[in-house]
């Protein structure tokens, strides 16, 4: 069922891997579940019955599952979450080209349609997956799980997943990712922190992106450091460009500090 | 406008006790969600009319009770419930902007009243 408005129209949700294997990747999409038992004839007393179910389980077992893979490879995952627009696919391009021969990365990176960042990360030493979600506005972590099965992860110790542009949706969706990373750029406006609030408040780090053109905006990077300690005081902050290479180094500093011990 | 995936995850557990329990119909569905939860009472409504349609949930009602966050100060180590409406979690003893987020962030099927 469509995933948007309930109608029948099955959600296009694909992979596609840019080097690795591809073929075995899909697992048979989940059976439809039995249609309920007719209900039998009963007298029509009024019971009620207390559940207390998360109604996230199925997604918080599969990112538990998801988080199991990724020990077990003792690899670092990040989850990158921001608005459509704020810097995700350039800072990863950077990263994967700088930090990237310093330690094994991996990309796995959701959109609705085209594997147009995909192209844009990959590099012969760098594996990707490029998710379609279709018309889902963020990943799952069955989709993540997928995408990780499409990608030969030997000798990988960082693997980037690259959410969907979407402020909203993302926050409630543990991918099994041990950061969760929210950028936030210089072309936004200062207050998005507290416009978005659950996002910034489920950030382990917020990137303070697009440093280097912030002044020709007037944007005002005193307001928005005071905005993300105000709603994220448990985040970590830092300010960068990927154009102009600032902050990048405390950046990958963040990352080694965070890799498990190999 | 992802309500409509959580509202069936939840439907199908509603449906599943309906049959267990043999209930012709399905009065009451309550659902705990935390202000932090990220989604949007009303398009939980909406949803729920939606997909609910020509089952034995059809017509039930949709309640919905509110968690307010509850933050932990390390500073002052203990817990405050932080003001409705706002997202600032300052505590009141200290002043400190506190980000432990304790409570909140719920998303349960609470109970079901059925016939």
């Amino acid at each position: 069922m469509c995933i948007e408005c309930g109608c029948e129209n099955s959600v296009p949700f694909g992979v596609k891997v840019l080097r690795a294997v591809a073929p075995q990747l899909l697992r048979p999409k989940t059976p439809a579940p039995a249609p309920l038992a007719t209900v039998a004839a009963a007298a029509p007393t009024s019971h009620t019955v207390e559940v207390h179910a998360s109604l996230l389980a199925k997604n918080d077992s599969a990112a538990a599952r998801n988080r199991a893979v990724f020990a077990a490879h003792r690899l670092l995952a990040l989850n990158l979450v921001s608005s459509p627009g704020a810097g995700k696919t350039t800072l990863l391009s950077r990263t994967v080209d700088e930090f990237g021969h310093e330690e094994k990365c991996a990309v796995v990176v959701g959109d609705l349609e085209t594997d147009n960042d995909a192209r844009r990360i990959h590099r012969p030493h760098v594996p990707v997956a490029q998710i379609t979600t279709g018309t889902a506005c963020h990943l799952d972590a069955d989709m993540v799980a997928r995408g990780v099965e499409a990608l030969d992860l030997a000798g990988v110790r960082v693997l980037f997943i690259e959410n969907v542009g979407n402020l909203v949706c993302p926050a409630s969706f543990d991918l099994g990712e041990a950061v969760r990373v929210v950028l936030l750029s210089a072309t936004e406006g200062e207050d998005k922190p507290l416009k978005y609030p659950p996002i910034f408040k489920s950030a382990h780090l917020v990137l303070l992106t697009k440093i280097d053109v912030a002044g020709a905006l007037g944007f005002d990077r005193a307001a928005a450091v005071d905005n993300i300690r105000r709603i994220a005081p448990q985040a970590q902050l830092i300010q960068l460009s990927a154009r102009s290479g600032e902050g990048l180094d405390e950046w990958y500093r963040f990352l080694r500090a965070h890799l498990p011990r190999a | 406008m992802h309500e409509v995936g959580i509202i069936e995850s939840a439907l199908e557990v509603v449906l599943r006790h309906a049959a267990e329990q043999h209930a012709q119909r399905v009065e009451r569905v309550v659902l705990r969600i935390g202000t932090l939860a990220g989604v949007e009472p009303t398009a939980l409504h909406f949803a729920f009319d939606a997909v609910s349609r020509g089952t034995p949930a059809d017509g039930a009602a949709l309640e919905i009770e509110s968690v307010a966050a509850a933050v932990y100060c390390a500073g002052c180590a203990r817990e405050f419930t932080a003001e409705r409406g706002s997202f600032i979690f300052r505590c009141p003893t200290c002043g400190d902007f506190c980000g432990e987020v304790r409570r909140g962030r719920e998303l349960e099927l609470s109970r079901i009243e059925m016939t």
